[in-house]
């Protein structure tokens, strides 16, 4: 797993290239090696992506999860289906573990492999979201938006996003507002020429039409999982349309179509590459609302009014 | 040195407001908006820009505060029994509308923020308290409160001030970082812990004037800039061994709890009326954006979606104004209700406006350059930002769920469909109310006139044929609203009342969630039902239909109908006659200002 682009400040050292770092020449380096940045992720004050975490279906990765989301906001968890196979299917616990209606859209999905990565998806999700409101997976309500977005049903505390590609799956969580991930294979390519009127803001044509073919092929793919995993966030998906909003050269910042500033510093980007062969990008909000961190559910009925109108309902 | 002789010092001209004869509330309301003129106009100083821009500066539009003191504006938060002239909920509730069309912030930061504090003394205050503050109000002075902190409380809602009892009085210690208006507010309501114990009874409420207190002992922290509200003064406050008078105790001691949850159902439903409000000058502002665009492809995606936002905003509108109402009707019980419409509405509202986001301000085709939609797409921007905030966010949630969630095992068992129909008036908006009255709201009624109201409707209306296509599209939604309240019951009543661990969990925060979406249902189909047969648009089938397959959805339903023939162009139909016609996209179907030509 490695970070990619300038996510830590434009003073790093040369680097060794790689595949997507220095598409930006010499002046940004590719020290996306690890450990967070000094710098929180760019001049507007947002605060950097924190780091993926693996599961592999071991329960390390729920503790970490708890730190992530303590520490950063917000969580990014990624997994090989393949890894939770094939202990998911045979569990006698999952039908009532996806309830009753992921359970049906898992029955009609039509061969073993869609079936599985359903499964899997959800039942990481559901870890995921457990983890941080200290509950148990199966008690959570997973349910859809009319356009779509996954949320938790009652529980409002922590906003949801949900990906996958091939082996990928990938689920978002975030405390301090929405989040947005979206996926791709790394070596997909698209033809420039073909999508950037539709993908594109003019400033963004204008950075990409100077380079490389092979790194505007590259960058554009960055840029496009940047743009999915940020109207996910907002809830729209495609529907918003692609060319009236675009990123700053390391993919950090939110830019109108001419390249302005479009955010204060609430939203928070960075594409990583994960498992060898995939992007991952994720787009993190923050309302401004810093609260004690406390997401567990078992805590979240203030204690006095409860006992107040436990008390009433007693008397009568 | 009480707070009364403080304020009578120097009442001589502060009651001008308050004297002024009063009208009623609908006329008051067209009187603000007036003044406030069309907010997209560029030229006007109280309109879009000015409010940007002053958003820049960390400000509230100075000159639109300055039209609401002269206005009277705080005199609507005090009950017209204290000279002020709040008489009906439901009346204030018109009242604030205009200038939450126009500003979040300045709705908040000028007005509601000052009856949040004071609705503890109008309940429970003594004479000489209400006076004090009433004084204060009608003057053009705010309250701020001073909050206790609660459960999964965020940067508004954490840190508290505690009191401790002495032979004078009390006295106050400790701070709050982040108080609305707390370096301009006079009268301070604090919810103060007086009690160590845990329970309901750790907290008093105390009215401080600050002009009375201590110099020294009450100190003004530094402005704490905030992502939303940037206009409004959040800023802290430090006790410091702070004595405060005998007479500063707001009710019982102990009292803070059942306090802030009897007044809690007032603020609750004009919480979502502020944001019916803003939203609805967004649906403007998109329909415009969509005229604009030429009505071409992109109008023709668009059609479902402002349809849509309208019928929610006409179902929201219907949930809290019915809240509103049972304030005065059901004052024994409508606080179940009146969380619910604080849970959801701004919830729901706030996931259109992202929809929204996809029409309002695109950049207009050629030659519509600067058409107003840089300053629409910066002003809906701002409104998200201020949203969380001004709704508390997940935190005013968790504060709702306390009051719902409770309530769900026993309602189940006694209420949920058995009890009696609550009857048409709740549902008509025009219709007299008797007074108001905050002492008599209670906590935890053991009924739910939502449920009740579905029930009854919906047999009402297998009896009773509805217009040909839309009836059998109804009967379908009403089975399976039933069908949902059925499922609920069944889940609920194996919970035992009073169980905290099975209280506390995922499982009931859902139940809530959908019992939530049962109750606006309810609300949207009891308006729609007192209006059947009359003219305007709330007796249409159009809108009900498509706001209950909306709330449907959002329960997941199976084998929801879909809409009939030719119902996206009705309320279309409507949402375009209103803006030509510039009306309000409410239940009150009123004139707006606004300056683009239709």
């Amino acid at each position: 797993m490695r970070r990619l682009g300038p996510a830590a400040g434009g003073d790093h050292g040369d680097g060794n290239g790689g595949e997507y770092g220095n598409a930006y020449g010499d002046d940004y380096g590719d020290d996306y090696g690890g450990d967070y940045g000094g710098d929180d992720g760019g001049d507007d004050g947002a605060r950097e992506v924190g780091e993926p975490i693996l599961a592999s279906g071991a329960d390390e990765a729920w503790s970490r999860v708890r730190q992530s989301v303590a520490w950063h906001g917000h969580a990014v968890v990624y997994a090989d289906w393949r890894d939770w196979l094939p202990r998911v299917l045979e569990d006698a616990d999952l039908r009532p573990m996806l309830g009753s209606r992921d359970w049906q859209r898992l029955r009609g999905l039509p061969d073993p492999e869609s079936r599985s990565r359903f499964a899997v998806s959800r039942l990481l999700m559901r870890c995921t979201a457990g983890a941080a409101l200290q509950a148990p997976p199966g008690s959570i309500d997973l349910a859809y938006k009319p356009g779509g977005r996954p949320y938790l049903r009652g529980c409002d505390q922590i906003d949801v996003s949900l990906s996958h590609t091939g082996e990928l799956i990938v689920v978002g969580l975030n405390r301090r507002g929405r989040i947005g991930v979206d996926t791709e294979v790394a070596s997909r390519r698209i033809r420039y020429a073909s999508v950037e009127r539709q993908l594109c803001t003019p400033d963004e044509r204008a950075l990409l039409g100077g380079l490389p073919e092979a790194e505007r092929e590259r960058e554009l793919l960055r840029v496009w999982t940047l743009k999915e995993a940020y109207t996910k966030a907002l809830g729209q998906g495609m529907r918003m349309g692609f060319n009236q909003f675009g990123f700053s050269r390391g993919g950090e910042s939110l830019l109108t179509p001419d390249g302005r500033p479009a955010s204060r510093g609430e939203w928070s980007f960075a594409t990583f590459e994960v498992l060898g062969t995939y992007l991952l990008s994720v787009a993190c909000h923050d309302v401004g609302l810093e609260g004690a961190g406390d997401l567990a559910v078992g805590t979240m009925l203030d204690a006095a009014f409860v006992h107040e109108i436990v008390g009433l309902l007693g008397e009568k | 040195m009480s707070m009364r002789t403080e304020a009578m010092a120097g009442a001589g001209a502060t009651a001008i407001a308050a004297a002024r004869p009063s009208t009623g509330a609908g006329a008051r309301a067209r009187t603000l908006e007036e003044r406030l003129g069309p907010p997209d106009d560029p030229g006007n100083p109280l309109g879009f820009a000015a409010v940007l821009a002053a958003e820049e500066r960390g400000e509230l539009v100075a000159a639109a505060e300055q039209l609401l003191h002269d206005e009277g504006f705080g005199a609507e938060m005090v009950p017209a029994a204290d000279g002020g002239r709040l008489e009906r909920a439901d009346g204030l509730a018109r009242v604030i509308r205009p200038v939450f069309r126009r500003d979040l912030g300045l709705g908040t930061g000028y007005g509601v923020t000052s009856l949040f504090a004071a609705t503890p003394v109008w309940t429970a205050g003594t004479a000489g308290q209400r006076a004090a503050l009433a004084d204060i109000l009608c003057g053009g002075g705010r309250a701020s409160v001073v909050h206790h902190s609660m459960a999964h409380g965020n940067a508004l809602w954490s840190g508290e001030v505690s009191a401790l009892t002495t032979s004078r009085g009390f006295r106050l210690g400790g701070r709050k970082e982040v108080v609305i208006n707390a370096a301009r507010a006079r009268a301070l309501v604090v919810y103060a812990r007086t009690d160590p114990a845990p329970g309901s009874r750790s907290h008093s409420v105390l009215l401080i004037d600050r002009e009375a207190a201590t110099p020294g002992r009450l100190r003004t922290l530094p402005r704490q800039p905030t992502t939303g509200l940037r206009g409004c003064a959040f800023g802290g406050l430090e006790f410091a061994d702070c004595p405060a008078p005998a007479g500063s105790l707001v009710g019982e001691a102990g009292g803070a709890v059942p306090l802030a949850l009897r007044t809690f159902q007032f603020h609750r439903p004009l919480c979502a009326v502020m944001v019916v409000a803003a939203a609805g000058t967004v649906l403007r502002t998109a329909v415009r954006a969509v005229a604009r665009d030429g009505g071409g492809r992109t109008g023709e995606r668009h059609r479902p979606l402002l349809a849509g936002v309208f019928a929610d905003l006409l179902a929201c509108d219907s949930l809290a104004t019915t809240v509103l109402r049972a304030l005065h009707l059901h004052p024994e019980s409508a606080d179940l209700a009146a969380a619910e419409a604080k849970y959801l509405v701004p919830d729901l509202l706030r996931e259109d406006l992202e929809e929204l986001a996809t029409v309002v301000g695109r950049p207009g085709r050629a030659g519509h350059a600067g058409d107003g939609g840089e300053v629409d797409r910066e002003m809906l921007a701002k409104l998200m930002r201020d949203l969380p905030t001004a709704s508390l966010g997940h935190a005013g949630t968790a504060a709702c769920q306390a009051a719902v969630i409770p309530r769900l095992p026993l309602l189940a068992r006694t209420s949920w469909l058995r009890a009696d129909d609550p009857g048409d008036a709740l549902f008509r908006p025009g219709l007299a109310l008797p007074p108001l009255a905050l002492d008599a709201l209670a906590v935890a009624g053991r009924s739910d006139f939502f449920a009740a109201a579905l029930a009854a409707t919906a047999g009402r209306l297998r009896a009773d044929g509805v217009e040909h296509g839309y009836g059998r599209t109804l009967g379908a939604l009403v089975t399976a609203l039933l069908g949902e309240l059925a499922a609920l019951r069944e889940r609920c009543v194996a919970v035992a009342p009073g169980d905290l661990g099975v209280l506390s969990s995922p499982e009931m925060c859902a139940l809530a969630d959908r019992h939530a979406l049962l109750s606006a249902a309810a609300a949207a189909l009891g308006v729609w039902e007192s209006h059947r047969g009359e003219p305007g648009f709330l007796g249409d089938p159009a809108w009900l239909v498509m706001a209950l397959l909306r709330i449907g959805r959002r329960l997941c339903l199976p084998d929801l109908p879909a809409l009939p023939d030719g119902c996206v162009d009705r309320v279309l139909a409507e949402v375009a006659d209103r803006y030509r016609g510039r009306r309000s996209y409410d239940l009150y179907d009123e004139p707006v200002q606004w300056a683009d030509a239709p």
